[in-house]
């Protein structure tokens, strides 16, 4: 099924360090949200229901798991005839030594070869670590209707929190003038998502120029889209509405688990004609007991819950003994909470054990906890 | 890699789980929430590296075949392994007596010549219980017999299990007869109609007993061979449920809530596969009350449940209890609905109605699409 002439690149290969332990062995794509996914899930879902048959995903820090989970197509019905995911971390060539990526562009740079087997119209070069819905072959259109040589795709901030971003000020026909990295001053509230739609073979002179470049720091944003708009080529901004969210620190990935309890939530993870797609754990359905109360809560597969969870997301496998509580707090796969221990404003880590009786985090600490260690209980 | 190719058999006249069965067989039949029941056959013959299996279909094929698809979740070798369906000629009315196992097996005699294995392990798709095949196969080469029958005892024979048969065991467990559980004893030897011998031996008693009578099924055949062949019984231990009536569904499904019944059915090292859904975690509202009850994925829950099995994607809303039920995927279940002690059907939606409620000892049954 030959769909759209377009390439996707989603870029996978940054460690996100500020959410320290949780990525001290996978990458950001690969951390755990919702209850069941990797954050990698919703671009690469995103890919498969817009209509991208293709898809590279450039990995580098800490990359075995990445690697091994994105090269098994099938889960995102990625896996037809002249269909894939490609894993690409940095490798040796005939005419380069091993370098590793030096910059978001250089990603791209060092893989030419690999899009060129595809000889794709189009490439559009997407974030491993965001959370969204968003159909690409819309923006496709809209990139086709403008004739535009780059589209990029922005979001409407709110005006104070629009220095934290990266801001795009545009004409009145959405044409980029702009772009202002984390700006002092704003003009506009328009930030970009980090989703571009390229014309390759622009792209690729422009890649193999900025590969000669000494002073570039090979980065699509500090580099690549200023000399663009240097250029004079048609940069055009396609606003998207709709639940986005970069997870950088552990308050926010606690806040976007968060908001799949919010009834108001835009990011509907029950619609059917939006499936975000995720590896199949071969696990019981949840159980719950005689003493569990539960309360605004998203609670995956294979939990067994015996105790009282408030305000919170566990993933799959997450267990909660009698007496225990789980209030405004996110557990990880495979989480044990013994019976009487309190767990509150906290985000647990993959497969830790708290114990019996113990108090982790506190209702009015500024920040979230992190635990990401076995925390002893009574004996 | 197991000596053995797998047989999943299809339920014979003698079992009729209530109306479910006018929709799909018993193996299609959705089984604590998110299984089906087919899944426990599948999954006991993956996990003991069976890596050829055939499934047997009788008749309305559509669910199960859809739900089986490649077997590729069944953890089967895509290469060296396959889920084969193979069907009974559908020229027999779905319930006629003509319409029988051994009239499918002989239907696709080609296929089961063609299997290299030497022997054969045949389970029903119909019955809920974990057991290592290739153990099962060991003890049978082991111990020399023709045929081994596996069973497992109880003491409630007298209510229950009366759609089955029973082992008439010597005290070498060796089978003297196979006989229908008439409910007249308490303590009987179930049969769990499953069988292990050799390939051969399998041909030639279903070539025999086709020219015996054209009503004749594999539990007939074997009956009649126990006198001239040794035939032997070995019991079963752990969970075991056999789903053929509509109580024993019930029953079944109610039973497992309780995890120490579930651990004695699932085991981390023994995995029951399904077919993914891509559905998301279930999400519960403020005011909403869960005790005692096993929840899928992808359910909406504002409502009160207790005591019950909830399928994948359902919706209780505000006001709504369900007690003591078994509810199937994609049922809604309206404000302020009260549903006690019974099966809702899938996707059926309980929207006018404001109270449902039966007796446990005779639970209620709601249509499968059916508005209420």
């Amino acid at each position: 099924m030959k769909q759209n002439n377009m390439l996707a690149m989603i870029l996978a290969g940054g460690r996100g360090s500020r959410l320290h332990e949780l990525t001290n062995k996978v990458a950001k794509p690969a951390v755990s949200y919702g209850g069941k996914y990797r954050i990698i899930d919703f671009p690469l879902s995103n890919c498969a229901n817009s209509g991208i048959d293709n898809v590279g995903v450039l990995t580098q820090y800490e990359s075995i798991l990445l690697n091994s989970y994105v090269a098994a197509g099938r889960r995102w019905g990625l896996d037809a005839q002249n269909s894939g995911v490609y894993v690409l971390p940095p490798r040796e060539k005939a005419d380069a030594d091993l370098d590793v990526y030096r910059g978001t562009a250089d990603a791209i740079s060092q893989n030419i070869d690999f899009v060129d087997m595809f000889a794709p119209e189009y490439v559009l070069i997407l974030s491993g670590d965001h959370i969204y819905k968003m159909n690409y072959d819309k923006m496709l259109d809209y990139h086709k209707e403008t004739g535009a040589d780059a589209t990029i795709a922005v979001i409407e901030v709110p005006m104070k929190e629009a220095s934290r971003f990266g801001i795009m000020n545009t004409d009145d026909e959405g044409r980029i003038v702009e772009f202002e990295e984390k700006p002092e001053n704003p003009k506009s509230n328009l930030a970009s998502m980090g989703i571009y739609i390229f014309n390759w073979k622009l792209l690729r002179k422009m890649l193999l120029a900025d590969m000669k470049n000494q002073d570039s720091n090979h980065d699509f944003g500090k580099d690549i889209i200023p000399t663009m708009l240097n250029d004079g080529r048609k940069l055009y901004a396609y606003k998207f509405k709709g639940y986005w969210k970069d997870v950088g620190t552990i308050d926010s990935l606690w806040e976007a688990n968060m908001d799949l309890i919010n009834n108001k939530n835009e990011l509907d993870l029950n619609d059917d004609s939006w499936k975000i797609y995720t590896e199949d754990t071969t696990v019981l359905p949840q159980y719950v007991g005689t003493t569990a109360e539960i309360e605004r809560a998203f609670i995956n597969q294979g939990c067994v819950i015996n105790g009282k969870v408030k305000n919170s997301v566990l993933f799959t496998g997450a267990r909660v003994g009698e007496g225990a509580q789980i209030i405004d707090s996110v557990l990880m796969p495979g989480v044990e909470v013994e019976e009487g221990a309190v767990v509150t404003r906290a985000l647990v880590a993959d497969g830790v054990k708290i114990g019996k009786n113990a108090v982790v985090g506190s209702a009015d600490s500024e920040h979230i906890e992190l635990v990401s260690k076995r925390v002893k209980g009574d004996e | 890699m197991a000596q053995a190719f797998g047989i999943v058999s299809f339920a014979g006249n003698n079992i009729r789980v209530g109306e479910m069965q006018n929709y799909r067989p018993v193996g299609a039949v959705s089984f604590l929430g998110r299984y089906r029941v087919i899944d426990f056959p599948i999954s006991n013959m993956s996990n003991s590296e069976i890596e050829h299996i055939q499934v047997y279909v009788r008749r309305k094929p559509r669910s199960l075949t859809e739900h089986l698809g490649t077997g590729r979740h069944y953890n089967i070798n895509s290469k060296s392994g396959r889920l084969h369906i193979l069907y009974s000629n559908f020229e027999n009315a779905e319930w006629s007596v003509y319409n029988n196992d051994l009239a499918a097996y002989e239907e696709n005699m080609e296929c089961i010549e063609a299997v290299k294995y030497p022997y054969v392990v045949i389970a029903p798709s119909y019955m809920i219980y974990t057991q290592n095949y290739d153990e099962l196969l060991k003890t049978h080469i082991e111990s020399g017999a023709d045929i081994t029958l596996l069973y497992h005892s109880v003491d409630n024979a007298k209510e229950y299990y009366l759609n089955c048969s029973t082992l008439n065991l010597n005290k070498q467990k060796g089978v003297l007869s196979l006989e229908p559980n008439h409910g007249n004893a308490k303590n009987r030897n179930i049969f769990m109609d499953t069988y292990v011998m050799r390939k051969d031996l399998f041909m030639e008693l279903v070539k025999k007993g086709r020219k015996i009578s054209s009503m004749f099924t594999l539990n007939d055949i074997v009956n009649m061979a126990c006198s001239e062949l040794d035939v032997r019984g070995v019991s079963h231990r752990g969970f075991f449920a056999s789903i053929t009536d509509f109580k024993s569904y019930y029953n079944a499904n109610l039973s497992l809530i309780d995890m120490k019944n579930a651990v004695t059915l699932f085991d981390k090292n023994w995995p029951i596969y399904t077919r993914t859904n891509d559905s998301c975690p279930t999400k519960y509202y403020e005011g909403a009350s869960v005790k005692k009850s096993v929840i899928s994925n992808g359910c909406l829950i504002e409502g009160t449940v207790e005591n019950s099995v909830i399928g994948r994607g359902c919706v209780i809303k505000k006001g709504a209890v369900v007690k003591d039920s078994v509810i199937l995927p994609g049922v809604v279940i309206g404000e302020d609905a009260r549903i006690e002690a019974q099966v809702v059907d899938k996707s059926a939606r309980i929207v006018h109605a404001k109270e449902l409620i039966a007796d446990p000892e005779k639970p209620g049954y709601v249509r499968r699409n059916d508005t209420l």
